[in-house]
């Protein structure tokens, strides 16, 4: 379970999250929804230690974490919108690097991690490929593996559909639903509706700093009427 | 004429390629102190630090501000004159020049990381690496990647100012060029062979570094 409690965070005079607090269970997945600026990324950034939290408080399976040292934890792992491949390295060296450096794991040992990873993300034939030789979906792919293989409680996904063909939504959405199956906490951050629509997840529309409404997607399906600002922010982005 | 000049690099051959490969030697000498001084100094001018920053701006337009034959003869006559008077005078060129080609490359490798997409940085960063470590294995790999022809001309630019160590002493190319006109009186046969050995060594170094650059190139991109 993962508990962000009253994150406060402003840059400059404008106030980016203000008291946001959100619990989401392991295995399940949180979509952060809003407009370009509202202050989505700026919480999984947060949550990954590229930016500091002005207050707040973040625990993770009842344990409280240290905001200034969360990266060292190795509790939270971070796939971005452009992906941040290691374009100098092999596909295999982008998941053993961390391993072997980070980890300190034998290079044996990471190979092997690396090999697997690889299968189980249709990439076991383009070990010893560089970045810039994949599509898109496997670079994400590639992403996902690199950040799955330090084996983090939480993957937080920023825009994940935006470097993508649309017609990859569907593979983006499984990929999503596959790592909240293998037990992290997924926090999604969005404003891409059509990837919405496709995941079974709990919704948090941030507005002017807050948490505006929250839904789960399936109630969301059944009963738009009773999430008017989350209806209205699909229905624009849909007119859009 | 040609039978002239067959003559003349049998009978002195040995003097041109020792000084030769002096000039290499000096070349390659003061360009790895060059580039690892260069190194440390972009690393320090890419810091937080204002104090650090402006140490290493100071010191880089002191350097590149003043000509080489300054340097290098301020180098013998001046410092080691004063703290070690004994050197050779092949250490105390290298020194200098090494000195002087550690400002260019600081310029040059700090604009190679600046070349080096931020956001692997941050992908580094929420992977747990430390600063050195992101250093190490995603920022200077792909930096040098990015600078390698400015390194190549900077080789090149130290083989042709070896010839400057002359002037304290260093018996390189130039030197013994000189010198065998000195002898023979034959100036256009010597800076003939002496602009042909210069030559080979630039063209060869520019072979090298294409064949490195395209090496790197081959398999992936920014």
């Amino acid at each position: 379970m993962l508990e962000i409690k009253n994150l406060n965070k402003t840059f400059g005079a404008k106030q980016i999250l203000r008291d946001l607090s959100v619990q989401v269970p392991a295995s399940s997945i949180a979509v952060f929804l809003g407009q370009s600026g509202i202050g989505k990324s700026t919480l999984l950034r947060i949550l990954n230690n590229l930016e500091t939290a002005d207050s707040g408080a973040v625990i993770l399976n009842h344990e409280t974490l240290d905001l200034a040292h969360i990266a060292e934890t190795h509790k939270f792992g971070m796939l971005f919108q452009q992906f941040n491949l290691f374009e100098h390295l092999t596909n295999r060296e982008n998941i053993t690097l961390a391993l072997e450096k980070v980890l300190n794991y034998a290079p044996e040992k990471a190979n092997q991690i690396a090999q697997e990873l690889l299968q189980k993300y249709g990439l076991g034939d383009r070990a010893e490929n560089y970045p810039a030789q994949l599509s898109g979906g496997q670079k994400q792919r590639l992403a996902i593996a690199r950040t799955v293989a330090l084996k983090p409680q939480v993957i937080c996904l920023d825009e994940p559909t935006s470097a993508l063909d649309p017609l990859l939504t569907n593979f983006v959405a499984d990929a999503i639903q596959d790592l909240a199956h293998d037990g992290f906490v997924v926090l999604v951050a969005t404003h891409d509706t059509a990837l919405l629509e496709r995941l079974n997840c709990q919704i948090y529309l941030l507005k002017q700093a807050q948490v505006a409404e929250t839904a789960n997607s399936l109630d969301l399906r059944a009963h738009p009427e009773k999430y008017p600002q989350i209806t209205a922010f699909i229905k624009g982005q849909h007119h859009q | 004429m040609f039978d002239q000049l067959i003559i003349f690099i049998s009978q002195y051959y040995p003097q041109f390629l020792q000084g030769a490969l002096v000039s290499l030697q000096v070349a390659v000498c003061s360009s790895t102190i060059g580039f690892i001084l260069g190194t440390i100094l972009s690393f320090l001018q890419t810091s937080r630090s204002k104090i650090l920053k402006v140490l290493v701006t100071f010191y880089v337009t002191i350097i590149r501000g003043i000509p080489m034959l300054i340097q290098i003869t301020f180098m013998k006559y001046v410092i080691f004159q004063a703290i070690y008077p004994q050197a050779s005078v092949i250490y105390i060129a290298i020194c200098a020049i090494g000195l002087n080609s550690g400002a260019y490359l600081c310029e040059v490798i700090r604009s190679g990381i600046q070349s080096v997409n931020p956001g692997q940085i941050e992908a580094a960063k929420t992977l747990g690496f430390t600063k050195m470590q992101i250093r190490r294995y995603i920022i200077f790999p792909q930096a040098i990647r990015a600078i390698l022809p400015a390194l190549g001309n900077e080789l090149i630019t130290l083989v042709k100012d070896s010839s400057l160590a002359s002037t304290i002493g260093v018996a390189e190319l130039f030197k013994n060029g000189s010198n065998i006109r000195n002898q023979t009186y034959d100036t256009f046969t010597v800076y003939l062979i002496m602009g042909c050995l210069y030559l080979i060594m630039t063209t060869s170094i520019s072979f090298v570094i294409n064949k490195l650059e395209k090496k790197l190139n081959k398999n992936y991109k920014n």
